[in-house]
């Protein structure tokens, strides 16, 4: 049976490497996505959803504990990085899975096989002792600066959109899309850095990432509507826009 | 000990006034006095006590033999704790209440024991000799314990300075990041491997002995850096862009191994590495005012405010400590930039700074 996957690594020859390997040890695995850093990753496994990740921790943009903390245990993932990083002890101690590079295929045998077997399984056990190990290790890892203010171009004026102003971020084929309320005033203005590079610069407390191309400010969202079995949408204050809830956000609305 | 004004306790003849603790006591006499300094005490002590008692006891000597060994006994004690705690309380206190013992040893003679005036003259002598030189042991005592114990912190220092330098040279994860590459390389034949075999293999050679010297040549740490930057160039590709600018007559400088090594590799794993775009890293090294200006720049992901890392801080505290030995306070280091601004390094070296050294 096919297993789909993901990896990513910054750095050119790991990734090629850990590939040969992976054909080699786990034939039956299609890598849907190459991903050449942490924002590519996160990005790619919202659109791919695969089951298993291999992911460097080092990486620019979001560290591949920070990606992994994002997935929340919805895939299998295993850390492939260099010997001397901070986190293995942490690793050890709490039972993850890694494989330390250069990669060997007899070490990274052991890895697919430990990943098959909880793939058999469904109930992922220890998620949750995961989780919080993620959680400790992000919170410890220098964090991207937040951004204050967007410098969007309307015209031949440079328009300074302060994020706090920001009702929604939404990609568009080549741009992103930036709603704001500023002094009551709504407006819109499109800026090409991409939504996944924004995410990794707003305070995730008040900008809720719901789909892989919309990222909200939570303070102007009224409600989340269930459409269907599996369709979410938002409703905003003052705004007309429905905004789309994929899945793998919809355990963010809930009622308390 | 005040600074520049008058230690009055000393001038007063109060015993010092810092106490030591227990720990601080262990760390600086680890071991009891000496049996020679013990012995050589001790026939002072009896000398005096024989000396004083042929000379001034004539038919009292008995009773002036037992006080006066009464006393040396006492004082050999005293001088034993202060030996091994400069602040001893007991003896604190009886050193305060000198005077007042001395009298009362001199009125004892004189009044209920009877003695003569020169017998009793002889004990009050003895008793002021005996503070005397319990003053002079708590004085001398407890500066020894001082200047032991900043002796030991800057041993310490420097093994601790030698431990860091030797963990900041190893760097695990660039080896083995850089070998997974070489590795990668030699299995799938690309014409890349050998180059960065050559790189890296030049990088080692340059910095295994670095650290075993002083100083070193600014031309033999820059040789260390573009072999380090080479390999970090071909790992990372078009990510990193490396501008070199050293004046000729740079080349002669005396500096720290490592120094410039350090700060490079900071920029590449903080500048460089946490990058979404493709940064330059630039190394410069120029005449500036009566001096050398060294300069490590990148334009890319930048200080970052509350760094929870642990390296960065390391290194450029470390290079700090470096500079500061190696130049006294002569030489400056100052870091510049800010989130998304890059990060400058510039080190000014004086003159003559630390030739003395």
């Amino acid at each position: 049976m096919i297993t789909t996957g993901l990896i990513a690594d910054d750095e050119e020859a790991p990734r090629a490497q850990l590939l040969a390997a992976l054909s080699r040890v786990w034939p039956e695995l299609r890598v849907d996505a190459v991903c050449t850093h942490g924002v590519d990753a996160w990005d790619a496994f919202l659109e791919f959803d695969p089951q298993v990740c291999f992911l460097d921790i080092r990486m620019p943009g979001m560290s591949g504990i920070e990606v992994a903390r994002r997935i929340q245990g919805r895939s299998q993932v295993v850390f492939v990085t260099a010997h001397g990083d901070h986190a293995l002890a942490a690793f050890d101690a709490g039972a993850v899975d890694y494989v330390l590079k250069p990669v060997d295929d007899a070490r990274l045998g052991q890895a697919v096989e430990r990943v098959r077997l909880r793939l058999q399984q469904p109930a992922g056990p220890a998620t949750g002792e995961l989780q919080q190990l993620l959680e400790q290790l992000a919170a410890q890892a220098r964090r991207p600066p937040q951004l204050e203010v967007i410098q969007a171009g309307v015209g031949r004026e440079v328009r300074l959109i302060r994020v706090e102003d920001v009702i929604f971020f939404e990609s568009d084929a080549r741009y992103t899309r930036v709603v704001h309320r500023s002094d009551g005033q709504d407006g819109e203005a499109l800026i090409r850095t991409p939504l996944k590079e924004l995410l990794t610069q707003l305070d995730p407390q008040r900008f809720w990432q719901v789909h892989r191309s919309v990222i909200v400010a939570q303070r102007h969202v009224a409600s989340a509507v269930r459409v269907d079995d599996g369709n979410m949408h938002l409703v905003l204050r003052g705004r007309p826009e429905r905004l789309p809830v994929s899945r793998h956000f919809q355990g963010l609305f809930r009622p308390q | 000990m005040s600074g520049s004004g008058v230690d009055w306790r000393l001038l007063l003849m109060l015993p010092p006034k810092r106490r030591f603790e227990a720990e601080e006591l262990a760390r600086a006499i680890p071991e009891p006095p000496s049996r020679e300094l013990s012995l050589a005490v001790a026939l002072n002590i009896a000398f005096m006590v024989v000396g004083f008692t042929l000379a001034f006891g004539r038919q009292h000597w008995p009773v002036l033999l037992v006080l006066l060994l009464a006393l040396g006994a006492g004082t050999a004690w005293g001088l034993h704790a202060v030996w091994r705690d400069p602040g001893n309380r007991v003896v604190r206190t009886v050193y305060y209440l000198g005077p007042l013992l001395c009298g009362v040893v001199a009125g004892l003679g004189v009044g209920p024991l009877a003695l003569p005036r020169d017998t009793a003259l002889a004990l009050l002598v003895a008793s002021l000799a005996s503070v005397l030189c319990l003053w002079f042991a708590m004085v001398y005592r407890h500066r020894y314990v001082l200047m032991r114990l900043a002796e030991l912190d800057e041993r310490d220092r420097a093994v601790e300075m030698a431990r860091r330098l030797a963990a900041a040279q190893i760097q695990p994860h660039f080896l083995f990041n850089s070998l997974a590459t070489l590795q990668h390389w030699v299995a799938e034949k690309d014409d890349r491997a050998l180059p960065m075999l050559e790189a890296l293999n030049g990088y080692l050679r340059a910095t295994l002995p670095l650290f075993d010297r002083a100083r070193l040549p600014l031309s033999d740490e820059v040789a260390a850096v573009r072999r380090y930057l080479q390999v970090m160039q071909m790992r990372l590709g078009e990510r990193l862009l490396v501008e070199v600018d050293i004046d000729e007559a740079a080349l002669r400088l005396e500096i720290p191994p490592g120094l410039l090594l350090t700060l490079t590799e900071n920029a590449v794993e903080h500048g460089v590495a946490p990058s979404l775009r493709p940064v330059t890293v630039q190394i410069r090294a120029r005449r500036e005012g009566p001096g050398w200006l060294l300069q490590v720049a990148d334009d890319g992901a930048g200080l970052l405010p509350a760094d929870g890392g642990v390296a960065p801080g390391l290194g450029l505290a470390n290079t700090r400590l470096r500079l500061l030995q190696a130049f006294g306070e002569a030489a400056s280091l100052s870091l510049d930039g800010g989130p998304g601004w890059g990060c400058t390094v510039r080190i000014l070296i004086p003159d003559h700074a630390g030739t003395h050294a």
